[in-house]
């Protein structure tokens, strides 16, 4: 009896989502971003791919023989008029008493050793200086990467948690959810049916983007690992939708949680994770570590420890009784 | 059927909706409850119904307290018709009939479109969706949804809203099937002529407390002014005259050419709740 109101909970369901243009949505986002990927940000990128100018001032010649992406300076005006000039991704070495000595205007604090690795690798072309390799990822790769995981998270934050409201805000307003108080069903059924297709519908979801924009072969690896990340922000976000649906009185007043939600998760997450600005208290974001859970899943880092995971469930479950809380006041309201 | 014993409940600390009700349903039975908006008539109902938890005093259904009931078997046992048609607006009456009757046991169930025919509903619109239906049409298929799991109890919140003279009485007659066939009634209501066409007893609440409980027609005797009027011609004039029950027992009293009409003196239902409650049902 169980499984038969489970099935017949989930058709109603797709029903409501494809009624609400839910999968349409879903596929126009996955085709957009695959295109964007694939045809704008990796080719664009990948143009300036030769990203850090190194600028040389010797002028005593110590370094004779030094690689031809090096520009060489006569002055140290000449240096410093360089620098200004390319504040965001200029390194500047100086030569005065037989040692480098590295000059940078401007810089994101995570890449200044990048960069400065990578301007002494130019001036030892000899190998005496090797750089530390990161990774086995091609620029395109590491690109595609990054990208692919940025856009997979905005998906689930933004797309996610609104689909899931429309459908409910749909039933909100149609009364059916007070009927199911009165059904012979578990209620907490009604529930789980919803959260349980947006999760199938986010995995796929994220399966397609996977595999459209890394590759066959780069996504066997890494799938069950994104998998898992996409799983535990789908389920956060669908609860915290279904929650905000229950507790808010219309759209209206969703749409202004919404914006709130909207900023709290995304916006510290990429400034932290994609810019120089720099802030303390991201680790106390939940986001922050979600985030970065998908994106070590994407890189295939083992980043996320035990802790990550157990506050993960406890989240979950914190969620599904709150929602399960609100839906029951939901269904006991007024006609 | 149903026994209430000193019924209360709170929305919140200061905010008492039921002051201690008291009465019975017998099986088979039309119950009234009747009052005006705000009176926890839908409070009551939905305590009843098993959908609001936290009441205090004794609610019995089927011969067990409400608490320990098994919610899953108790659903399957009644039907609840709300006062707004509650239905996906996306989907046909079929489509809905259909999905709601997925929850109930197969054995249990009524032929869907059966019961929509019962109800009169129009056919060329079983596979349209609801949001292209007529008030009175969505009533019907709530209706339909309340009465295709057979049910032992049924809630009917306002049942005949929306409908036309036509299908109220097409509503009226299918509660009074329904009785026939052993299925306790609970109507709550403001419609005085249906709590006096269908009911066998009425109840009526105003501000949480029970003012009144008897059938219609005991209450209507009980506060009957025992007179009647008598409209008359006598010699070319028109006479309007009031009398005494009493005063008839040896015909009418008095001269006359041609009686025109007679009018008892019975209060409606609306009349006797004024008097119980000391305000109007609205």
């Amino acid at each position: 009896m169980m499984g038969k109101s489970l099935s017949a909970l989930f058709k109603k369901d797709c029903r409501m989502m494809a009624a609400g243009k839910f999968f349409v949505v879903a596929l126009g986002s996955l085709l957009l971003y695959t295109l964007f990927i694939n045809f704008g940000y990796v080719k664009f990128m990948d143009a300036n791919a030769n990203i850090y100018k190194v600028y040389l001032y010797d002028p005593v010649g110590a370094f004779g023989q030094v690689s031809p992406l090096v520009d060489k300076v006569g002055s140290l005006e000449e240096l410093n008029e360089a620098l200004a000039l390319d504040i965001g991704s200029g390194v500047g070495v100086k030569v005065l008493a037989g040692q480098p000595e590295v000059v940078m205007y401007r810089g994101a604090e995570q890449a200044d050793r990048h960069r400065v690795d990578y301007a002494l690798s130019l001036l030892h072309s000899d190998g005496e200086y090797p750089p530390e390799i990161v990774g086995g990822n091609t620029v395109e790769m590491k690109l595609r990467r990054e990208i692919t995981c940025e856009l997979l998270f905005i998906e689930i934050v933004a797309v996610g948690f609104l689909g899931i409201a429309s459908v409910l805000f749909k039933e909100k307003q149609m009364g059916v959810i007070r009927v199911h108080a009165i059904m012979p069903l578990p209620k907490s059924l009604f529930i789980f049916s919803k959260i349980f297709l947006y999760l199938v519908a986010d995995l796929i979801f994220a399966t397609l983007m996977t595999l459209f924009n890394i590759g066959l072969a780069g996504a066997g690896s890494i799938l069950p690992g994104v998998l898992l990340q996409t799983a535990i922000l789908s389920l956060i976000m669908a609860l915290a939708g279904f929650g905000c649906v229950m507790l808010f009185k219309d759209f209206k007043q969703f749409s202004l949680a919404y914006l709130v939600i909207a900023l709290f998760a995304a916006s510290p997450v990429f400034l932290s994770a994609n810019t120089s600005i720099k802030m303390d208290w991201i680790d106390c974001h939940p986001f922050y570590h979600v985030y970065m859970g998908l994106k070590n899943a994407f890189f295939d880092m083992p980043g996320t420890g035990p802790a990550y995971y157990i506050c993960a469930v406890c989240a979950i479950i914190l969620l599904s009784m709150l929602v399960s809380a609100a839906f029951r006041q939901e269904m006991s309201k007024e006609g | 059927m149903i026994e209430v014993k000193n019924l209360t409940f709170s929305y919140a600390k200061d905010k008492q909706a039921l002051h201690g009700l008291d009465f019975t349903v017998g099986d088979g039975e039309i119950f009234g409850f009747l009052g005006p908006n705000g009176s926890g008539k839908s409070t009551t109902q939905k305590i009843l119904a098993g959908i609001l938890k936290g009441h205090g005093g004794m609610v019995s259904l089927f011969g067990q307290d409400i608490r320990s009931i098994r919610s899953q078997e108790f659903f399957q046992k009644i039907g609840v018709l709300f006062e707004f048609p509650y239905l996906y607006a996306n989907l046909s009456a079929l489509d809905n009939l259909r999905y709601f009757a997925s929850f109930y046991p197969k054995e249990q169930l009524r032929d869907v479109e059966e019961v929509l025919e019962e109800l009169e509903f129009k056919r060329d619109f079983l596979r349209k969706p609801v949001s292209s239906y007529s008030k009175g049409m969505r009533q019907r298929v709530s209706m339909a949804r309340a009465l295709l799991s057979n049910p032992k109890l049924l809630f009917l919140d306002e049942p005949t809203s929306g409908l036309d003279p036509t299908g109220a009485v097409l509503f009226r007659k299918i509660i009074e099937n329904e009785r026939q066939k052993g299925t306790t009634v609970f109507v709550t209501t403001h419609n005085m002529l249906d709590a006096d066409l269908l009911c066998d007893r009425v109840a009526f609440i105003c501000n949480g407390n029970l003012v009144a409980l008897d059938s219609p027609r005991n209450l209507k005797e009980q506060n009957s002014k025992r007179s009647i009027v008598v409209d008359y011609l006598y010699q070319g004039q028109r006479y309007k005259k009031t009398l005494e029950a009493a005063d008839l027992k040896s015909g009418i009293p008095f001269a006359y050419d041609e009686l025109i009409s007679i009018h008892s003196q019975e209060p409606t239902l609306e009349d006797i709740f004024v008097q119980y409650a000391g305000r109007g049902l609205s």
